[in-house]
C-alpha cells in the first residue's frame, strides 16, 4: 500500500473547521462566518418551520400544505373487505354505448383521486360531470365530444389480504 | 450551558465548502426544470379544469389565490423553468432562488388545490426557501475550498427536513392508521391500485407486503439516528434509503423524487465531483504518472482525494 496521509480517513464532513491564528493562511481555507444576530434569525426561521411541520403532523390535515401531515399510505386497510376505485364512462359523438374513458389530468384536467374525493358533491350536483366533458373538449379538440358522462364505483373484493377475483360495479352519478 | 449552546450553534452552522451547496443547488434547480416539464403535470392540467372543482387550501385562503386558469398555469410553469435556469447559471443566486421558490410552490399549490394533496413534496419547499440564504457559491470554489457557515446551515436545514419526513410520516401512520397500521392491508391496497410486476408477485405472497410495513415503520422511527452516527455510517444510511426508495418504486411505481434530491444534502458532493473529474483527467492522457492509483477501486478509502494528489 502506498503512503496514505491520515487526512484521507474520511473526516466528518459536517464538522466545523477550527482556524487557529498560528497556521499559515495559505494552508487553511477561508471561512465565511455569520454574525450572531444573523445566526439567531436563521435559527428562529428553522424553529418556526419545524413548529409548523410538527403542528401539522399532530393536528393538521391536507389543507395545511406544505405543513400538513406526511400521511403517505398512512391509512389502514382491513385485510378482508374491498378496495374501491372510481372510473368514468362516456357516450361520445354518435355512439350510443357507455364506454370507459380515461379519468386523468390529460383527458379531463383532473386526476382520478380528485374526482373520487368529490363523489358526495357529484351525486348532489351531477352537472359537475358536464364540466368534465367541456374540459375534455378543450384538452382534446380532435376527439369526438362527450355528450354523456357517468361515474362508476368499482370494488375489488379482498379476503385475507388478497383479491378474490370478485369485482362489483355500481353507477354513482350520471350527466345529463 | 454556554458550552452546550456553542456546541449546538456549531452543529447548526458548520462551515462547509461552498462548492457543496453549489452542487446541491444545481441538483435542486435541475430537478425543478425536470419536475414542472415532465414529472408532475397535474397542476398544469388543472388550468383546464372548471373552477367548480377548486378547493382552496389554507395557504390559498390566506393569500387569496384564485382558481387555476390556462394563463396562470402557463406563467407558473415557464416562470419556474426560467427562474431555475437562471439559478443553474449561478447568476443572481438570491433573486433566482426566491423566484424559483415562489413559482414552484405556487405551481404545486395549483396541483394540490383540487382535492388531492401529494405527500412527497412538502420537504422540497424548505430546500427552495433555504437555498437563496446561502448566497453566492460556485462549483469552482472546490479549488479555493472556501467554507461558509450559511451554506452549512442550509445543508443542515435540508437534512433535518428530509429526515423529518421519515420520522413524522411514521407519526402520521400511527395517528391516522392507528398502531394496527403495521398489520393492516395498506400495501395490498397500494399494489391493487397501482400494481407492477414485482408488486403483483408480492401480492401472491401476502406476508412479504405485511413484513414490508414493519420494516418501513421501524426504519422511519430510527431515521434520526443518522445525525449521531459517524461519516462512514452516514453515507451508508443514505445509500440504504436510496435502495429502499428503489424497491418502493419497483413494487408500487411510486418514487418521492423531490425527497431523493433532498437526501443529497448528506453527501460531500464536491468531493465526488472532484474525484470524478480527476478520474476523467487520468483516463484521457495516457501518461505513466497519471495512473498511479489505477489499481485502487473507486470509492475506496485508500483512494486519495483529488485535491490532495
Amino acid at each position: 500500500v502506498r503512503f496514505v496521509p491520515d487526512i484521507v480517513k474520511q473526516p466528518d464532513i459536517m464538522t466545523p473547521v477550527e482556524q487557529p491564528d498560528t497556521v499559515d493562511p495559505v494552508e487553511q481555507p477561508e471561512i465565511l462566518r455569520l454574525s450572531g444576530a444573523r445566526k439567531t434569525l436563521l435559527a428562529l426561521l428553522l424553529a418556526g418551520l419545524s413548529a409548523l411541520f410538527l403542528a401539522g403532523t399532530v393536528r393538521g390535515d391536507d389543507t395545511w400544505w406544505p405543513f400538513g401531515p406526511w400521511r403517505m399510505f398512512a391509512t389502514s386497510t382491513a385485510p378482508s373487505g374491498a378496495v374501491v376505485a372510481m372510473r368514468i364512462e362516456v357516450m361520445a359523438g354518435d355512439d350510443a354505448i357507455w364506454r370507459p374513458a380515461p379519468l386523468s389530468v390529460r383527458s379531463v384536467g383532473l386526476t382520478r383521486a380528485e374526482v373520487e374525493g368529490r363523489v358526495p358533491r357529484i351525486t348532489a350536483d351531477p352537472a359537475m360531470l358536464g364540466t368534465l366533458a367541456r374540459s375534455h373538449a378543450r384538452l382534446r379538440p380532435g376527439d369526438p365530444p362527450w355528450r354523456a358522462v357517468r361515474v362508476v364505483r368499482e370494488e375489488t373484493v379482498l379476503a385475507d389480504g388478497s383479491p378474490t377475483g370478485e369485482i362489483r360495479s355500481t353507477t354513482v352519478a350520471s350527466w345529463p | 450551558v454556554s458550552g452546550l449552546l456553542r456546541a449546538g450553534t456549531g452543529w447548526l452552522f458548520p462551515a462547509v465548502p461552498l462548492a457543496r451547496i453549489a452542487w446541491l443547488r444545481r441538483a435542486v434547480y435541475a430537478f425543478v426544470v425536470l419536475d414542472v416539464l415532465v414529472l408532475h403535470s397535474s397542476g398544469y392540467y388543472h388550468g383546464w379544469a372548471d373552477p367548480v372543482w377548486y378547493q382552496p387550501l389554507a395557504m390559498g385562503r390566506l393569500l387569496r389565490l384564485p382558481a387555476a386558469s390556462v394563463l396562470l398555469v402557463e406563467v407558473l410553469r415557464w416562470g419556474s423553468v426560467a427562474a431555475a435556469v437562471l439559478g443553474l447559471s449561478g447568476r443572481l443566486p438570491r433573486t433566482a432562488g426566491w423566484l424559483t421558490a415562489v413559482a414552484w410552490i405556487w405551481f404545486q399549490y395549483v396541483a394540490f388545490a383540487y382535492g388531492k394533496v401529494d405527500h412527497d413534496r412538502a420537504d422540497f419547499v424548505v430546500a427552495l426557501i433555504m437555498l437563496p440564504l446561502a448566497g453566492a457559491a460556485s462549483v469552482g470554489d472546490a479549488t479555493s475550498k472556501t467554507r461558509s457557515e450559511a451554506a452549512g446551515f442550509v445543508l443542515r436545514a435540508v437534512q433535518l427536513t428530509a429526515i423529518a419526513t421519515y420520522f413524522l410520516s411514521a407519526w402520521a401512520k400511527v395517528r391516522f392508521g392507528g398502531w394496527g397500521w403495521v398489520n393492516s392491508a395498506t400495501m395490498v391496497r397500494a399494489v391493487v391500485r397501482r400494481g407492477s410486476w414485482l408488486g403483483d408477485q408480492m401480492l401472491h405472497v401476502p406476508w412479504t407486503l405485511h413484513a414490508f410495513q414493519w420494516v418501513l415503520i421501524s426504519l422511519e422511527l430510527l431515521s434520526p439516528l443518522i445525525f449521531v452516527v459517524g461519516e462512514y455510517w452516514r453515507r451508508r444510511m443514505v445509500a440504504g434509503w436510496y435502495l429502499f426508495h428503489l424497491m418502493t418504486y419497483a413494487a408500487i411505481g411510486i418514487a418521492f423524487y423531490p425527497h431523493l434530491v433532498m437526501m443529497l444534502a448528506f453527501l460531500p458532493l464536491e468531493e465526488y465531483a472532484a474525484g470524478w473529474r480527476a478520474r476523467r483527467r487520468e483516463r484521457r492522457p495516457a501518461q505513466p504518472g497519471g495512473t498511479e492509483q489505477a489499481g485502487v477501486p473507486p470509492g475506496s478509502r485508500l483512494r486519495l482525494r483529488a485535491t490532495q494528489r
